[in-house]
């Protein structure tokens, strides 16, 4: 090979690469997209699970929306304290106040609760409900297999020795997704300051309910007559609390004959906290 | 131009000699973007532009630039060169234009910029359409269908994968083989099925 071989070689490699190179640093001038500076910032604010309980695609598509102004900094639920007033204060807007909700199951049945039949299909809830409505005697209660555990996000779900899920509350960022994931729809969001759960989702009547599991609601309005407040009714055949009247007091939880209403340990922890 | 090669182009593209399934490129993307079907499209349009237009510009540069000063030694590196610039150019454009083509495309347009399939399928060209250093008449008309064919057999590939695996999610696989093993599996009995083109001669 020849010394002008190389040259060439170079030359030419070289000056495909300079005009490649300029007509690329030419057209990054003339495509520019300029790109909100503070984007960035609110982006690296937001929690980044993508878990769209906002209602849009993904962190970066609220970061977006937000910068816009379409949407109100409180439609992200996942956000904590810190970081929201970082971003409120990137945004020049007032933080509103927002009450931190907790996701809770509404079921304490689990092992309790025995099999009307042996479920050998998917391990999955969704495809057991569609069985009759799953395995358990319970028609209301806890399948047990681990859906939401698996959509959960912020891995704030885990299951007992009971074969229940539990929520713990300080990694609970209320994004509602194993609310929807559920197909008993046993998850309910409620604020993080009030500690009383009815763990029951039967609306059943009592007798029935005790026919299948020992902890469930039976509709015996003990809580209702109990409650200074107003605060928990029996619709339906199921004690249902208002958390706008209830002060977690703990009436209630003292005369539940069935044990259905309680104060999960989980959440007495977090009230010190 | 005779009606049999371009037919012979597309079935050799599309079928016997499938960028993934029988020359074995590309299996980065055929292996990682192939669990919806979804993302699989958006991924095959992206590889059938940039095929396409790679494959014209690489011939063009290649005609003028490379044949005639003698360099073609240098042609995997022009290329690389080429198409890397290319990608980036396109992404630019496209941002700028249309942003919700931008999204369609996502993060795949800037992943082909290294993918092997569309270096390969310009070599592929070079090889194909030029003899004794000079280009067969019609060659750019057929680099173009070629390119955009083997795009097109990409595409097929992935789609075919992607609709497999979204089937292979609700199968009862044994623990060990779920995920990528069984994606490995069914990657290679697809191959063996495409091995069944090779029959075809024109």
């Amino acid at each position: 090979m020849s010394l002008l071989e190389i040259v060439a070689a170079i030359l030419v490699l070289g000056s495909l690469g300079l005009l490649f190179g300029l007509g690329l640093a030419i057209a990054s001038k003339k495509f520019c997209v300029a790109v909100d500076p503070h984007l960035e910032k609110i982006i690296s604010c937001l929690p980044g699970a993508n878990c769209g309980a906002c209602g849009m695609p993904g962190c970066m598509g609220f970061a977006q929306s937000l910068l816009k102004g379409e949407v109100a900094l409180n439609s992200c639920r996942a956000i904590d304290e810190d970081s929201r007033k970082k971003v409120a204060r990137i945004l020049g807007v007032e933080l509103q106040a927002r009450v931190r909700q907790v996701a809770v199951l509404h079921c304490a049945g689990g092992k309790k609760v025995g099999d009307k039949f042996q479920y050998n299909g998917l391990e999955d809830c969704l495809a057991a409900d569609l069985v009759l409505g799953g395995g358990k005697e319970c028609v209301y209660g806890c399948l047990g297999f681990v859906t939401c555990k698996e959509v959960c996000p912020f891995e704030a779900i885990t299951m007992s020795s009971e074969a229940l899920p539990v929520v713990a509350p300080l990694k609970c960022r209320a994004c509602g997704k194993c609310v929807e994931a559920c197909p008993k729809k046993l998850f309910s969001l409620i604020p993080a300051s009030s500690s009383v759960v009815v763990a029951c989702n039967s609306h059943d009547t009592g007798r029935d309910v005790q026919a299948v599991c020992p902890v469930g609601c039976i509709a015996c309005r003990k809580c209702e007559k109990a409650c200074k407040f107003d605060a928990i009714h029996v619709v339906d055949n199921l004690a249902v609390i208002d958390y706008n009247k209830c002060t977690s007091c703990g009436e209630c939880v003292k005369v539940c004959p069935t044990k259905c209403i309680i104060i999960p340990k989980a959440n007495l922890k977090n009230k010190e906290i | 131009m005779d009606v049999g090669i371009i037919l012979s182009i597309i079935i050799s593209m599309v079928f016997v000699n499938n960028f993934v399934l029988s020359k074995f490129l590309g299996l980065c993307p055929f292996l990682g973007v192939s669990r919806n079907i979804k993302p699989a499209i958006s991924m095959g349009m992206a590889v059938i532009f940039v095929m396409t237009l790679s494959g014209l510009l690489t011939w063009l540069v290649y005609r003028f630039v490379l044949l005639p000063l003698g360099l073609v030694y240098l042609r995997t590196i022009v290329f690389i060169l080429v198409i890397a610039s290319f990608v980036q150019f396109a992404e630019m454009v496209i941002l700028k234009k249309s942003p919700a083509l931008y999204r369609a495309l996502g993060i795949y347009l800037p992943l082909i910029t290294t993918n092997c399939a569309v270096l390969g399928v310009t070599v592929l060209n070079i090889d194909t359409f030029f003899v004794n250093g000079k280009s067969l008449p019609g060659g750019l008309v057929l680099t173009l269908l070629q390119s955009f064919f083997a795009g097109i057999g990409f595409t097929l590939a992935l789609l075919l994968m992607a609709g497999i695996r979204e089937r292979l999610d609700l199968a009862d696989v044994p623990k060990s083989l779920r995920g990528v093993p069984i994606a490995f599996i069914v990657a290679s009995l697809m191959s063996l099925a495409f091995m069944g083109f090779n029959g075809f001669r024109f």
